[in-house]
């Protein structure tokens, strides 16, 4: 398995480095933190946690209009 | 990331107060802060009987809970616009909405476009100028509306919505934009009653958008996750990101534009208009309620048109 996780926003799948932050990810995808929260194994998370190697992050927008 | 108050693991981040916080300790802020602005702004009492707005989104769903938590007499509307898109958006909000209120066994009452008037916003919307290219100026005339009414007709004392500040810092920038002085100095998180309208207050304004999403996934609420299909890409959800964008680079920017514009206004900032820009009311002939105009209020008129 290569040495990376798996970012999930909206059936949107993205594969990202692990060992660096979710943060990171999220720069370097041009996701804004300010609009997501972040879900690992059903827990939220904060998004200076560290990517595990295979793991999968769901990304939850929280963005709503109207 | 460190819990500010335990020291624990935080799950939420708030940069804007230079605070993370734990599961537990998020739970016990949000409400207390709630309940510290539901004070400080005056907006009901414990004795009051509030009618909470719910649409089955995150954020009516989590003020709904909150105030039964705070020990509120709160009960529920949902209005079922008879919007489908192909992915059932109304009836599925409306299926969690009453899951919600079933399992904390709340009271909920539910307007029915369709069985109530015989229509739906989307037909209403086509069928009138006002809604001929997006329907969200009807949905919005239909909410207000309905919202008075049952509120009026079952005897609240105040109609509670769940604009956070995303919500509110969004409008302002547009207003802003726009340089629309009348809605300017109305905005604010509770607009007293007069004249059959019922007093409406905002009691999450303070909260980011994304506070209240972790809210409801903390408490395990279930909420409609799609948006709106007809608010996809409205000009609120790019404001929304232009100010996020802010946020990223300067945090608390949303919060200061949206406080300190209150209290720039608090501070005698905005004169008095020179021209009255609150309208005096009449009562509409046909439904009873408060109306701007001299004759048959607008909802009348748009359900007249539409034939029903």
């Amino acid at each position: 398995m290569e040495n990376t996780a798996t970012i999930v926003l909206r059936n949107q799948k993205y594969e990202v480095k692990a060992g660096s932050t979710i943060l990171a990810a999220l720069n370097k995808l041009e996701i804004l933190p300010e609009s997501i929260i972040c879900v690992r194994d059903g827990e939220l998370v904060t998004e200076d946690v560290i990517l595990r190697k295979g793991e999968i992050i769901k990304l939850v927008s929280v963005i709503s209009g109207g | 990331m460190k819990c500010k108050k335990c020291g624990g693991k935080a799950v939420i981040n708030m940069r804007q107060h230079n605070m993370g916080l734990c599961k537990d300790d998020f739970l016990q802020w949000l409400p207390e802060q709630t309940q510290k602005f539901i004070e400080k702004y005056k907006m009901f009492t414990p004795d009051e009987k509030i009618l909470v707005a719910v649409s089955g989104g995150k954020d009516s769903l989590a003020l709904w809970d909150m105030l039964n938590i705070l020990g509120y007499k709160a009960d529920g509307l949902y209005i079922a616009l008879g919007i489908d898109e192909g992915i059932s958006y109304s009836s599925e909000s409306q299926r969690l909405t009453e899951e919600f209120a079933n399992a904390r066994d709340l009271n909920l009452h539910i307007v029915n476009m369709a069985s109530d008037y015989g229509t739906d916003l989307p037909t209403l919307a086509k069928e009138t100028r006002r809604g001929r290219d997006k329907p969200c100026s009807s949905c919005g005339l239909v909410k207000r509306h309905e919202m008075n009414r049952i509120a009026r007709d079952f005897g609240y004392d105040v109609l509670a919505t769940g604009h956070n500040l995303d919500d509110e810092a969004a409008t302002l920038f547009s207003n802003t934009l726009q340089w629309n002085g009348d809605y300017l100095i109305r905005q604010h998180p509770v607009l007293a009653e007069r004249d059959g309208l019922a007093r409406k207050v905002k009691p999450l304004f303070r909260f980011y958008e994304r506070e209240m999403a972790a809210y409801t996934l903390l408490r395990g609420i279930e909420y409609i996750y799609d948006e709106c299909p007809f608010a996809v890409g409205s000009t609120s959800t790019q404001y929304k990101e232009i100010l996020n964008q802010l946020e990223n680079e300067h945090p608390g920017a949303k919060i200061h534009f949206f406080t300190k514009f209150l209290s720039a206004k608090k501070k005698g900032l905005f004169a008095e208009p020179t021209t009255k820009i609150v309208p005096e009311l009449h009562i509409c002939p046909t439904c009873g309620q408060p109306t701007s105009g001299q004759d048959v209020c607008t909802f009348c008129r748009m359900m007249e048109k539409s034939g029903q």
